[in-house]
This record gives structure tokens, sequence and C-alpha cells, in this order.
């Protein structure tokens, strides 16, 4: 199987504004992602996961290293091309869910396939049954303040893979859920994945996903341990 | 509807103290525009109503050079045509003749300077309102050709009254001493110095004896429909009365500190405006800044997604333009209510009576509707309520996806 991330020495470190403070949070990562894996980067609070995520997801830029995401090297893209990038291959799903408040269960799945210009009526038709396979039918017109944080995660999961993307990057997707619900949700991502093909990586410290995921990687102050 | 435009026009429900507040900032500030625009036209208008109707007329038509020179010399015969020429023309509504000269007039106590007006107590009616302001006595009747009527503090300053005698003097036409003895038949009282103090009025065929005119005139005053009709109906009679001979002017050109006066005012009234509107424009300013700061983390989140910063650019304008639309609607509803309202009730200022009737101001305001002016302003606050918003738009689209999740 062919490796969808390949990331070579990547380093990154943040200086504090104001002053000459630096601190490391990648340390020379080397590291390969083959596609179609479901990869859990594990690692205590301040270890790097949520920023080699946002690396990976072109939301951030590294030090130094070469990041390459199915076959695209990030360092050769500027902002807008990096924005267009996220939008074509990435799928995102956060801890805080982040839907956009305004709009209902149906327009936030739709959301993403909406900018990248996919015709209403397939739009529609396609997130409903998405929607519907994550067992929110009868939720498609709330909005997410009338929804509970399992069922906006699953809106958040549903907006990610309406629109087929190469990669899917969870950070902490169940860090505010409750052990059933996240296990039933991790378990539905797995399935998604092998069914569609999706990459799927998550930036975790729960044993329950670590235990799920195909492939474990330990962070440790910024260089991987196991 | 593109979503970015539902997410606009939903985010207006989602805050609806922000949005009543943006609003009702629209709204004010608009119908203050429009309001005080309303009590300024108005007040203006009966002004200008005021001052040409007093005295002057709309129009005044001379021997050419009499406005300058104001001399006997320039007095005109042979003006049949124009009387024609006027009596043809459906615009104007009104005409009289008049002589105007320098004089000098004495009592047994004192005598002044001042300008005597012959006119035709007739047709002087139909051009002037100067007959309702006779405090004491009455106007002139036709054959009163030995009666003369005088300013309220001339008649104080020659301690001359109803039933007295005074003497006019003057030069004639013919280089004679012009003078005759006359008996005041009323007293004006006009509210206007140069009125009061400087003013005496004789019948036209007295003047015109008096100065030996032979018939000849110093002006006939024009009365126009209205006064946003003098400027066509000037243009209209310069074109038709021989301009080598004559001199049509309307009331702005003969008197030009009024007219700048009410161009200074329009000015100052625009300067009270602006001002306005720029603190209905950092209103609205600071509370879209605030519905975008409040919204930092979504907006990090629409562009983390790959939304374009044109598009959250668009989606932050479009609210604007939303509350714009709703604070306009508002505002200019409200705005011409307040004109309506008090247009017909006036606005009632007699405590600074004096003030405002020495500037020729009546002493109640009846603001007008003005609703060429009610459009321009509401699509300037409505033009400054989307641009204003570019800027928080810009800030918004600008925003690093990363920073902006993490923004709490």
């Amino acid at each position: 199987m062919s490796s969808i991330i390949n990331i070579q020495h990547l380093s990154k470190t943040y200086t504090e504004k104001g002053s000459d403070i630096r601190s490391t949070a990648l340390d020379d990562i080397t590291l390969a992602i083959e596609s179609g894996d479901f990869v859990a980067i594990a690692g205590p609070s301040g270890s790097g996961k949520t920023t080699l995520l946002n690396i990976i997801g072109a939301l951030d830029t590294p030090t130094s290293g070469e990041v390459v995401v199915d076959g695209t090297v990030l360092s050769s893209l500027n902002r807008a091309r990096l924005a267009e990038f996220r939008l074509r291959k990435i799928g995102f799903v956060f801890q805080a869910y982040n839907l956009v408040s305004t709009l209902t269960a149906m327009e936030n799945t739709e959301y993403v396939a909406l900018l990248q210009g996919i015709s209403n009526k397939r739009r529609r038709h396609e997130a409903y049954q998405v929607l519907k396979d994550l067992g929110l039918e009868n939720f498609i017109n709330r909005r997410p303040s009338e929804l509970s944080g399992g069922q906006q995660q699953r809106v958040a999961i549903a907006r990610a893979i309406l629109a087929q993307p190469k990669l899917v990057l969870a950070d902490e997707p169940t860090a505010n859920l409750d052990s059933k619900t996240g296990s039933d949700l991790i378990d539905l991502m797995k399935t998604m994945g092998q069914t569609l093909g999706i990459t799927f990586i998550f930036a975790t410290h729960d044993k329950m996903v670590m235990d799920k995921a195909k492939t474990l990687i330990q962070l440790h102050d910024g260089k991987i341990t196991g | 509807m593109s979503t970015f435009i539902k997410i606009a026009w939903r985010n207006i429900a989602r805050s609806p103290a922000r949005s009543f507040i943006t609003v009702s900032a629209i709204a004010i500030g608009l119908s203050s525009l429009i309001f005080l625009k309303g009590f300024v036209n108005g007040a203006d208008q009966q002004m200008a109503e005021n001052y040409t109707d007093l005295l002057i007329g709309h129009i005044q038509i001379h021997k050419i050079g009499f406005q300058k020179s104001m001399s006997i010399e320039k007095s005109m015969g042979g003006f049949g045509t124009i009387l024609d020429t006027l009596r043809k023309n459906p615009k104007v509504t009104a005409f009289s003749e008049r002589v105007k000269d320098f004089a000098l007039i004495s009592s047994p106590e004192s005598s002044a300077g001042i300008l005597l007006l012959g006119v035709d107590p007739v047709s002087e009616l139909k051009v002037s309102t100067i007959h309702k302001r006779i405090r004491k006595g009455e106007f002139l009747k036709k054959e009163d050709h030995d009666k003369i009527l005088i300013g309220a503090q001339l008649s104080d300053n020659l301690k001359a009254g109803l039933g007295d005698k005074v003497v006019i003097m003057s030069q004639a036409s013919d280089g004679s001493v012009a003078a005759a003895a006359y008996e005041v038949t009323g007293i004006i009282d006009a509210g206007a110095e140069e009125i009061d103090k400087g003013l005496a009025m004789i019948t036209l065929k007295a003047a015109q004896d008096l100065l030996v005119l032979d018939g000849k005139i110093s002006e006939i005053v024009v009365k126009s429909g209205s006064l946003n009709e003098v400027d066509a109906t000037t243009m209209f009679l310069k074109e038709k009365i021989n301009q080598t001979k004559f001199e049509v002017l309307n009331w702005k050109e003969i008197s030009p500190q009024v007219y700048q006066w009410l161009q200074f005012d329009a000015v100052f009234t625009s300067l009270i405006l602006f001002i306005v509107l720029l603190v209905v424009a950092t209103g609205i300013l600071n509370t879209i800044l605030m519905a975008v700061l409040e919204r930092t983390r979504e907006f990090g989140i629409m562009l983390a997604l790959g939304t374009k910063p044109g598009q959250v650019v668009l989606t932050v304008a479009a609210e604007s333009f939303f509350l714009g639309m709703i604070g306009t609607f508002i505002g200019a509803l409200l705005g011409t209510c307040l004109v309506i309202f008090f247009g017909t009730k006036g606005i009632d200022l007699t405590v600074i009576s004096s003030a405002l009737n020495s500037l020729y101001y009546d002493s109640i305001i009846y603001p007008r509707l003005d609703f060429i002016n009610i459009g321009i302003y509401s699509l300037i606050v409505l033009a400054v309520s989307i641009i204003i918003s570019i800027i928080p738009a810009l800030k918004a689209s600008r925003l690093s996806p990363i920073e902006a999740i993490r923004h709490i």
C-alpha cells in the first residue's frame, strides 16, 4: 500500500511574542502513513499531537523539514492554495465539534461540499444519506444548540466525510463525549474509513481510541517514542 | 439563498440585543438626520418666503444699472411690452410698479434719511405683505396721494405719529428740488430694522409727481407661483425682455447676502449631518466589530474548512447590510413621521421670537418633508453601514484558522 503522508525531519518551534523564549513542539519527526490507515497519535498534553495534526492538515507550517500529503509538498503552497488543498483533500473533526451555530445539521453537513461546488441536488441527497447512515435523519433541521454532544460530533464527521477527502484529521474527537458514545463514534469512523477508503488520523490520549487504532504513534516532548 | 447570506441573516437573530442596538443606532441616527434637515428646510424656506413676501418680491425688473446706482435718473419708461410679457406668463401670479428713491424726511422735531417707496396701493397688496405689518393706522388707499406710511422706529425718531405732517425732500428727475408734505396715516412694524427705521411709503402717483417722473417708474416687482419657480421664471423673463435696456433680477441677485446666509446655513447643516453620520458609522463599526470578535472561533472553523476570505467578507458585509436595511427602513419611517407630525403642529419658538423675526424667521417653525433628501440620506446611511463593515470583515477574513479556533 502507498503512503499518503511522508514526513521528513519535521520540527516546529514557537517563539513567545515579545520575548526570545522558544519552545519546541516537534523535534525532528520522520514518519510515513499508509493510505486507508486508521492512526492514533497518542501522548500527554503538550507532547505535540495537535501541532503535528495541524501541520499535516495544512493549518500550520513547520519550522523545518518537509511534509508531503497525497503527493503535494505543503511548503510549496501559498495561503490561498493551502486553503484550497484543505478544502479538496482534508476533512476535519475538532474536539469541540465546531459546527456553524446558525446552520442546521443538514446545512452544516453540506457546508464543505458547498464550498467544493457540488451541485445543490447532489449535495442535499448525499448529505441526507450520510446523516441517515449516522442515525441523524430525524435531526436534520436542528441547529447545533438543539443537538447532544454525540450528535454534534456525528454531524461534524458527516461534514468531514461528505466531501470525500483523502484524509480525515480528528483532534481529540471523543474528549467531550461519554465513553459509550465515544466508542460508538470511533467504530463508526473505522467502518467509514474501511468503506470509503479514507485515512483517519486521531490525536488522542483516550486509551479506548488507542486500542481501536490500527497504527499507534506515541509522541513525547515532540519526539516519536513508539 | 446562498449559505453565506443565510448565515448572515440568521446571525441577526442569534444575538437579538446586539442587533437591536445596531438597528436602533442606525434608525435613530437616520431619523435625526431627516428631522434635522426637515427642520432646517422648513425654517429656511419660511425665512426666504417671509423675506421675499414682505417687500422685495421674487423678481424685480429695472432699467439697466438701477440696482447698482438706485438713482432716479435710471427710472424707466416704455415698459408696456414688459407688462404684456408678464401678463402672458402663467408662472407670474402678480406684479406691481414702484418708484424708489433716497430722500430726506423731516418732522418739526427731527429729520432722517430714508428709502422712499411709491407704490400702487391696489396691486402692491398682491406682491408684498407689508400691508399686514401696519401697527397703527391703515395701508394706503388708491386716492391717498397726500398720505404717507412710515416705519415704527422712524416714527419714534421723528416723534411723528398718526395725523402728523412730515415733509419729504429729494432731487427731482429734472434737477429741481422735490419737496412735499404728507400726513402720516400708518405706522409700519415689520420687525426688520432697515424697514422700521428707514422706510417711508407713498402712492405711486404721489411719488411720480414729487420726483417729476412723467409716468416713469423705478421697478416692476414680480411674484412667481412659489420660490421653487423663481429661477425658471427669471430665466424666461431674461429671454423675453431686452437685456440691453432692462435688468431682470431675482431675489438671490437682489439680496445676495440673504441668499448666502441660507447657503451658509445649508453648509452648516451639512456639517452637523456629517457629524451625526460619523456617530452612526462609529456605532455600526463598534457593533459589527463586537459581532466579529464574538464569532472569531466560527470564522476560524470556516477558514480551516476551506472557506475563501472573500466568502467570509461577504458573510460579514451581508449581515451589516441586513442590519442597515432594517435600521434604514425604520429610521426613514420614523424621520418621515416626525417631520409630518411637527410639519402640521409646528415647533413653537416664541421664546426667541424677537431674534428669529429680525432674521425673517417665523416664531413657529414647520419642518418640511423632502423625499429626495430622505432618499439620499437613507442611501448614504445604508452605504455607510455596508462600507464600514468592510473593516471588521477584512479582519475576520485575515484570521489565522488555528489561532481563531483556539479563541474562546
